[in-house]
């Protein structure tokens, strides 16, 4: 005799192969009833922008013209940014701050969730602490920071000068070779403790008797750590570092508040170019072919996120 | 000791002539209320004080004052850089249109100067914009040029076009038809610390001649006390960047066209002339040759230079009026020795005309702010109540209030605001206002394009950045950027 879980019952009767998609929407229309103000919402908010920005993507929007005397071209808002010196300069831009963003966010993170983990007088405190940069707004931070940079009178700069370690102050977001690095400090000083609370949550998952048993075996502290700690934390990384990632590929605020892209466009990444195409140069078209670009780059991203939650959903239930 | 030094040096303005023409020129216009060739600071103030008006009486001619109705309103309102004194007057005159128009339901939102364009861009898309705005003088003629204004001239609202400055009246312009109503009209000055200056070993009560002087002073300034010189602003989609530097590139004979002339065509792009590059090499000597003015000043807008030049780390700057009350706000919110060095500061602050350029060239950007009502389509509600409208306008550019909302750092739109008392008032109360006023005749619109906006805020900011970073050189800098205006008026 089979025993049916409810589990699998489920999942059997969302095989659409075996029932058709039809005749399982009807079977659950009571279920698609309840969920259908929401998907209409969304068909309204998400959907309609997604397909009016891919739209516009193939028309040209002069600037002196209004968005509705637009004309069609085709492909040619996609040759144009891909011809363009300023494209690769920004992707390269965006690739520097994404991926410099998210790994040391990540890493830094990671390891103050690590030192965190273990009980020690004041741990509540110090991570309280730790989490205030990332409850801090986005827009006084870029502000406070500013000033903490600022190439005149920043306050990095006047220590600098005080320890007589430099003559001048260090110019930090004046300067196209450090401006991109300066701004990443920033957002890693911002981030990291969205790292740091997603590892100790992992962290706190991870089987406290298998750590001990891996102890009494011999395992000393780096062996606990690689062949017990890690692999727990497997999933749970990759939806972090999933999440950095799409949150720094659409990062604004920081870049433009603190430099606006400048100086010379040392700073411009994807998100605040388009915004900039858009909103002060009005090339609309150009603006939702970059969108376009970066809609199917986090698409992606999106992708790997689903595909992280779905294996961790799995092995909690069992498959 | 200014003033007299200042009077005569408007009267001796030789080159002002055909600036002034562009500014002034009434012949096809009628007579203005106020004889525009006579300007200069004894006669602004030998008319104030010379006329009354009455506001609500005359907006009651437009739009009765029982009038019942709903009003949506966004206005390039105050921001940081402003002093308190004009925080206070935008809440009288709310509050004073409120209980003259008691049944107009008036919605306003106050956005600042950098980000109102871009707001107001996106609410058209969107068809919801409000019923009437107050835009910086640049954005006129972009929407009207798309069609997003409706007609309105100075008569619609119960004045005469001769009641406002005629520059200010072509950059309501497109198309031979008038579309807004100036409210304020405005140029900057040179300010400078005389302390600074007498430390640095320059004359405390003389400022700079020339651009070129600017580049030696502020070195001179640097090289003595190791503080800024001079307070160059470079940041991009700023405003602030535009107002200090055109006049720099007027002055050296450069433009982006040909604005500088009285009659503009605006064919000809002149940003890579060797004008406009000499102009360009005196940015790129203060800040790259000679070190001497902020190495902030790429991210820096004119509100990051007031804190440093009232603490005493800035030479000069160029800015309005009202940086001084700006001071004053900024002194009174010191503690401790810095409020004592704030006030040595104020104590010496000194305004002076904007430098001339080799030959003798003075030029300084022709601000303000125009209202305009929009198009029922492109408004929230596809409705715009125009009585309402038409209400407002009249408040905001009557003789009173254009000259009570510029009262520290502007000029009224309507020349008749030159003739109240407030007028008289403020000549007594706020410091150095004549230095501005005599600015006025040298001050050069725009070029009322609608291509305006993206070369002043972005176009040119990036060619100062790019050869002030060192990124290009000073021409290929001046070169890119001509060819980006050319680009853009060629529809690219």
């Amino acid at each position: 005799m089979t025993i049916v879980t409810g589990k699998a019952e489920a999942r059997r009767k969302l095989q659409p192969g075996r029932s058709g998609v039809l005749r399982n929407i009807w079977a659950h229309r009571a279920d698609y009833a309840y969920v259908l103000p929401a998907i209409a919402v969304m068909l309204v908010v998400i959907a309609y922008p997604i397909y009016y920005t891919i739209e516009l993507s193939f028309y040209k929007t002069p600037p002196g013209l209004q968005l509705r005397d637009k004309t069609f071209i085709g492909f040619d808002n996609y040759t144009t940014i891909l011809t363009s010196e300023v494209f690769w300069k920004v992707t390269w831009n965006t690739l520097v701050w994404t991926f410099g963003s998210t790994f040391i966010s990540f890493v830094l993170g990671f390891a103050t969730a690590l030192a965190l983990h273990r009980d020690f007088i004041g741990r509540g405190v110090l991570r309280a602490i730790l989490i205030i940069p990332w409850v801090i707004s986005a827009v006084a931070a870029s502000y406070i920071w500013k000033w903490i940079y600022h190439s005149d009178f920043g306050i990095i700069g006047a220590v600098l000068v005080g320890l007589g370690l430099t003559d001048r102050p260090p110019n930090f977001i004046d300067n196209v070779s450090t401006v991109l690095p300066s701004l990443i400090v920033v957002n890693i000083w911002r981030e990291f403790p969205f790292a740091m609370i997603m590892m100790m949550a992992g962290l706190q998952t991870v089987p406290d008797q298998l750590l001990r048993a891996a102890k009494v075996d011999g395992a000393n502290a780096w062996q606990r750590f690689w062949h017990v700690t890690f692999p727990h934390l497997r999933n749970v990384s990759v939806v972090t570092i999933l999440l950095l990632a799409v949150a720094n590929f659409n990062s604004f605020i920081i870049p433009w508040i603190m430099t606006a892209g400048g100086p010379s466009n040392a700073s411009h990444i994807w998100i605040t170019h388009i915004y900039e195409l858009a909103f002060g140069r009005q090339r609309w078209g150009v603006a939702s072919a970059y969108s376009v670009l970066l809609f199917l780059i986090l698409m992606t991203l999106g992708y790997f996120y689903v595909r992280a939650l779905s294996g961790n959903e799995r092995k909690e239930g069992g498959a | 000791m200014t003033r007299i030094m200042l009077g005569s040096a408007v009267l001796r303005g030789t080159v002002v002539g055909v600036l002034a023409a562009s500014l002034m020129s009434t012949s096809a216009l009628g007579a203005p209320p106020v004889d525009l060739s006579k300007w200069s600071p004894e006669y602004v103030r030998s008319i104030a004080g010379t006329q009354d008006f009455d506001t609500a009486g005359d907006c009651a001619k437009v739009t009765p004052l029982d009038y019942k109705g709903r009003l949506t309103f966004w206005y390039q309102g105050v921001f940081e850089g402003d002093p308190d004194l004009l925080r206070q007057y935008y809440k009288d005159f709310f509050e004073t249109f409120r209980k003259t128009y008691p049944n107009i339901q008036l919605e306003e939102q106050a956005l600042t100067y950098n980000d109102l364009l871009d707001k107001f861009r996106t609410a058209l898309l969107g068809n919801a914009a409000p019923m009437a705005v107050r835009l910086q003088i640049l954005g006129g003629t972009e929407f009207a040029s798309k069609g997003y204004l409706q007609p309105l001239k100075p008569e619609d609202v119960g004045y005469s076009t001769e009641d406002f400055w005629p520059g200010a009246m072509k950059a309501v312009t497109w198309d031979g038809v008038t579309y807004g109503v100036p409210t304020n009209n405005e140029t900057m000055a040179f300010i400078w610390n005389a302390d600074i200056f007498k430390r640095a070993g320059l004359d405390p009560d003389k400022a700079p001649a020339t651009w070129d002087d600017v580049v030696k002073y502020s070195k001179q300034i640097h090289d003595k006390l190791g503080i800024a010189g001079y307070g160059l602003v470079a940041r991009k989609n700023a405003g602030n960047t535009p107002y200090r530097f055109m006049p720099q590139l007027w002055a050296y004979g450069g433009g982006v066209f040909d604005e500088a002339t009285a009659n503009p065509t605006y064919k000809q792009v002149e940003l890579d002339s060797p004008q406009s590059k000499a102009a360009l090499q005196a940015s790129y000597d203060m800040y790259v040759r000679d070190k001497s003015v902020p190495v902030s000043a790429l991210t820096n807008q004119q509100a990051d230079n007031q804190p440093l030049f009232v603490a005493g780390q800035l030479g000069m700057m160029v800015s309005h009026p009202s940086d001084y009350n700006v001071m004053l706000d900024l002194q009174a919110k010191a503690t401790g020795t810095d409020k004592d060095k704030a006030q040595t500061v104020i104590d010496n602050m000194r305004y002076g005309l904007i430098p001339t350029g080799p030959d003798g060239k003075r030029a300084v950007v022709f601000g303000g702010s125009n209202i305009h009502i929009l198009k029922p389509e492109y408004v929230e509600g596809g409705k715009v109540d125009e009585p309402a409208a038409k209400a407002m306008i009249c408040m905001w550019a009557s003789p009173e209030w254009s000259l009570k909302m510029a009262y520290a750092g502007s000029n009224p739109g309507n020349l008749n605001g030159f003739k109240t008392k407030w007028m008289k008032e403020r000549l007594d109360h706020i410091k150095f206002l004549d230095v501005t006023t005599s600015m006025l005749p040298y001050g050069i619109p725009f070029p009322a394009l609608p291509e305006s906006p993206e070369i002043m805020n972005i176009i040119v900011p990036d060619m100062l950045q790019n050869a002030l970073t060192g990124a290009m050189t000073v021409d290929q800098a001046a070169d890119d950027a001509a060819k980006k205006v050319k680009d853009l008026m060629g529809g690219l």
